[in-house]
């Protein structure tokens, strides 16, 4: 099912204070099939954004819409509530019935919608089997792990065969091996099934492994949406750049310049010159440079010196922390002799450097 | 280690005078109960047990008639309060509604009201209705003065389950009463519990409305009918009184024994929020 | 209309409540206030007077000896109340063994009905053949039998007794639950301070304690303020009016047939347990708590 999120906002009134604007002007179109994951960091109203999408919370201004049906907008009697929507959800705490077995949680939405029985037995059966939970039919919630409940939940979600998956930061609650495993089974299930899927997280790495496109929020808009490489490698603005990407982007304000046909950027000191990109003379840029984009190099032509501050091994890299031209960078590069205060001289990988504008 | 010593003692010490303290009038009672005349302290025991056969047997003595109508009119006191509470206290904690606090301090407040000011009009009321000395002249008033510490204790109990629980029976197609009932309510059972037995327990102690009331054995509840017990013989009876007493206790008392945990749990929410 | 409906949907869900309290609680309040001032005796016309009940009140020694007595009374018990409670919570608290049963226990007097348990006492402090007579003679404490509910000071003993024995474990379960959200870090600081256990409570305890007790006390303090059910069974009041609370003479009145006088009486009762209802709400910030 194709989604569409049209001017979508959402206000809070709360009495006696300021109403708070969590999604300022959201557009987002999800196409049939999509794993699209919304990618943000805390309070940047992405779970606002996924409820609105279940029909939990109704938004103050925009549509929302499902396969060219309004399902949602500013005007309530518009809005379709969840039962009529057939979307269905997993959540961060798995949310699971805790006075139910774990047949009954998941059949619980199909004893809702008055299924035949035999029919219920069928389909639970079914999405058990799916899930690898069949073992532990019988068993109550709180008898089973971290994992195990995460599966149920999502047994739970799938076995009514909904238009839209929706998951809440469902892996938060495991442990860092689990979470590795759950999102390449999580990713698999997905394709299989072709259900379109929105995922909310707020951990970049989940976004970029599972998500066929990723869009990031913040402050109630959306920054960018696109493939998980293309918001690595083509950021859109200087709050992607530093949130996407282990280590952080080196980000500096920077003015650029030109001497003789040279494009060039003046530190402290030192002075670099690069080939034109897309950019202006005279503008103030903010510039960005990934830690592994810059290379350590013995030439003293077209360099920044600097001084090694601190150091992290990483395996078969390294990560130095440089202060150079009274700035703070820091370089990600194949181990070598490496000493803390010692003086390198480096230089930006020139095709990855980003400017954006002020 | 001397201070430990001195410790302990003291624990011991304020433990042995707890159980004394609360349980030695009880002791005392079934003593009485089981005596032929309340003088056996001094007079030497003459054990017997013409006292519960007379409180059970003799039906001009009206005791199980009491206690029928207390039982009665306290359980669907308790039953109608826990229902309608929890339809509240559901609004209160999930729904969205301008004024919650208000309700709450209301009718905590509520709770708080002496009875005696509102007596003296109820009667006038229940005349009118023709109420008195039948059970809806207790039954209605009783889930008025209860309904505060069942809001109380269910809005305590429902505000720790998790709203993620809500949302994931809304998405699964659950209706609000559906939630109610067939998530919140099955959840918050043991919580559900202790508020409907410390809400029977608060109808069944209720004096000064029944003492009202009611005139006779139709609608007399126990703690009435014991505070104006006539015995067959002129004199105080106590050896029957205490007998009756003791009969009524049983129920409650193994009640509070086995709930204990329950009732603790619910009374403390009920007052004392964190 | 299905906005409508939607918008009011929440109070829907409250109303069964606010119908009841209002119908059976508000209602008769009210009901209350507009009797008082009228003279209302049975077999007697209805005449409104306004506030010529209030006047006669407040030159009705009967009244003001009843309200001397309530004062008394809250200023004896609630204190004794507290006092006991708090030493019961600190020994419920700790690990020890029978804890439940200790606890089971302490909740008996509470679960009984106080009509029940001031008839025991009655027999208690029976004057010819009572456990408390028997007690002191025999230990020798006393010479002669001592009239207790006959007398002044022995009737307000007694009716005290009866009293805290009843509340005392409410106050210490409300202490428990107090002491048991102290986080136990902080005692385990105090003790590695090497504080002794006294040290320990009173100067760790009970300062994080006192929220509670200032709850537990402004709540005992209303509760008490009309005490009925323990006084009309143990003294009916007497001797001689001595331990008549408001509420009991409140309710002489409305058993004599005088509606107005006894309305006049039993709103004023209200009106101070309002006043202190508002002091006890904004004290124990349930609002912080929702």
């Amino acid at each position: 099912m194709k989604i569409e999120i049209k001017n979508i906002q959402k206000e809070f009134k709360t009495i006696g204070k300021e109403s708070v604007s969590v999604l300022k002007d959201i557009n987002l179109e999800m196409k049939d099939g999509e794993f699209f994951v919304l990618l943000g960091p805390s309070g940047c109203g992405k779970s606002t954004l996924l409820n609105i999408i279940a029909g939990l919370e109704n938004p103050t201004g925009g549509q929302l819409i499902f396969d060219g049906e309004v399902v949602a907008s500013e005007n309530k009697s518009e809005c379709m509530p969840p039962k009529e929507r057939n979307v269905a959800m997993v959540f961060q705490t798995y949310a699971l019935y805790p006075h139910l077995s774990v047949y009954e949680n998941i059949a619980f939405p199909l004893k809702i919608a008055k299924m035949d029985k035999s029919e219920i037995d069928r389909q639970v059966r079914k999405s058990a089997e799916i899930l690898h939970i069949t073992n532990h039919i019988d068993s109550k919630p709180s008898e089973l792990s971290g994992g195990e409940r995460q599966r149920v939940a999502i047994a739970r979600a799938i076995v009514r065969k909904p238009r839209v998956l929706l998951f809440d930061e469902p892996l938060s609650n495991l442990d860092a091996q689990l979470r590795t495993a759950t999102r390449i089974e999580l990713k698999k299930l997905q394709r299989e099934l072709g259900i379109t899927t929105v995922y909310v997280t707020h951990d970049q790495v989940e976004a970029m492994t599972l998500g066929d496109r990723v869009a990031v929020l913040k402050d109630g808009y959306v920054q960018q949406v696109d493939s998980a490489i293309n918001l690595y490698e083509k950021p859109a603005n200087k709050f992607v750049a530093g949130f996407i990407g282990f280590p952080n982007m080196n980000l500096f304000d920077v003015e650029v310049s030109k001497e003789q046909e040279k494009f060039y950027i003046q530190f402290e000191k030192d002075r670099f010159y690069f080939d034109p990109a897309a950019v202006e003379v005279g503008t103030k840029y903010c510039m960005g440079i990934r830690p592994a984009d810059i290379e350590v190099t013995d030439d003293n032509e077209n360099v920044l010196k600097g001084k090694i501050d601190t150091m992290e091994l990483l395996g078969k890299e390294v990560l130095l922390y440089v202060s150079s031209n009274n700035m703070e960078f820091s370089i990600f590069t194949a181990k070598k002799n490496f000493k803390e205060n010692q003086e390198i001289n480096f230089r930006f990988d020139q095709s990855k450097i980003h400017f954006f504008k002020k | 280690m001397n201070e430990e010593k001195i410790k302990n003692l003291l624990i011991v010490l304020t433990a042995c005078f707890m159980v004394l303290f609360s349980l030695f009038p009880f002791v005392y009672m079934v003593l009485t109960s089981i005596n032929v005349a309340p003088d056996f302290l001094a007079k030497g025991w003459n054990l017997t047990l013409e006292n519960y056969k007379n409180v059970l047997g003799v039906e001009s003595l009206h005791f199980l008639d009491y206690l029928k109508n207390s039982i009665i009119i306290s359980f669907i006191s308790s039953v109608v309060t826990v229902f309608i509470a929890s339809l509240a206290a559901y609004a209160i904690t999930r729904l969205e509604m301008k004024g919650k606090i208000f309700v709450l301090l209301f009718v905590l407040g509520i709770s708080m009201f002496p009875q005696v000011s509102m007596i003296g009009y109820l009667f006038k009321i229940m005349v009118y209705f023709g109420f008195i000395n039948a059970y809806p002249a207790l039954i209605f008033p009783y889930i008025a003065w209860i309904l505060p510490l069942s809001l109380w204790i269910l809005v305590s109990y429902f505000s720790q389950i998790p709203r993620e629980l809500d949302k994931a029976a809304t998405i699964d197609g659950c209706s609000k009463f559906q939630i109610l009932f067939k998530v919140l309510f099955p959840v918050a059972l043991p919580g559900i519990f202790s508020t409907a037995l410390l809400s029977f327990i608060f109808a069944f102690n209720e004096f000064i409305f029944a003492l009202i009331l009611t005139t006779d054995y139709h609608s007399r509840t126990i703690p009435v009918g014991i505070a104006l017990f006539e015995g067959l013989h002129g004199q105080v009876p106590w050896g029957q009184i205490m007998a009756a007493s003791t009969v009524t206790m049983l129920p409650i008392l193994a009640l509070t024994l086995i709930f204990q945990r329950h009732i603790v749990g619910g009374l403390t929410k009920g007052a004392v929020k964190g | 209309m299905k906005n409508f409906i939607k918008k009011f949907e929440s109070y829907a869900f409250v109303s069964p409540l606010l119908v009841f309290v209002a119908l059976f609680v508000l209602i008769p309040i009210i009901g209350s206030i507009w009797t008082s001032m009228f003279r209302d005796v049975t077999f007697l016309k209805m005449k409104f007077i306004f506030l010529d009940n209030y006047g006669d009140l407040l030159r009705d020694e009967g009244f003001w000896k009843s309200l001397r007595f309530t004062l008394l009374f809250i200023a004896v018990t609630v204190p004794l109340e507290l006092i006991i409670g708090t030493a019961f919570a600190v020994v419920l608290d700790l690990k020890i063994p029978f804890r439940g049963l200790l606890r089971a226990c302490v909740l008996v007097p509470w679960a009984i009905p106080s009509a029940i348990s001031a008839k025991i006492w009655e027999l208690v402090y029976n004057y010819s053949y009572g456990l408390a007579n028997y007690i002191l003679l025999s230990t020798g404490l006393s010479e002669a039998p001592v009239n207790w509910i006959g007398t002044d000071i022995g009737a307000f003993t007694t009716v005290v007794v009866a009293d805290v024995w009843k509340t005392a474990p409410f106050v210490a379960l409300l202490v428990l639950a107090g002491l048991q959200s102290v986080p136990s870090d902080l005692r385990l600081q105090a003790k590695i301070d090497r504080a002794n256990f006294v040290q320990t409570f009173f100067l760790i305890t009970l300062p994080l304690l006192k929220p509670v007790l200032l709850v537990s006390l402004l709540f005992r303090t209303i509760d008490s303020l009309r005490v009925f059910d323990v006084i009309y069974v143990l003294t009916h009041g007497g001797p001689g009016g001595a331990t008549t609370s408001v509420s009991l003479y409140a309710y002489k009145y409305f058993l004599g047939g005088d509606f107005g006088y006894g309305s006049a009486i039993s709103v004023l009762l209200f009106l101070v347990a309002f006043v202190m209802s508002v002091f006890y709400i904004k004290v124990s910030k349930f609002q912080d708590n929702l």
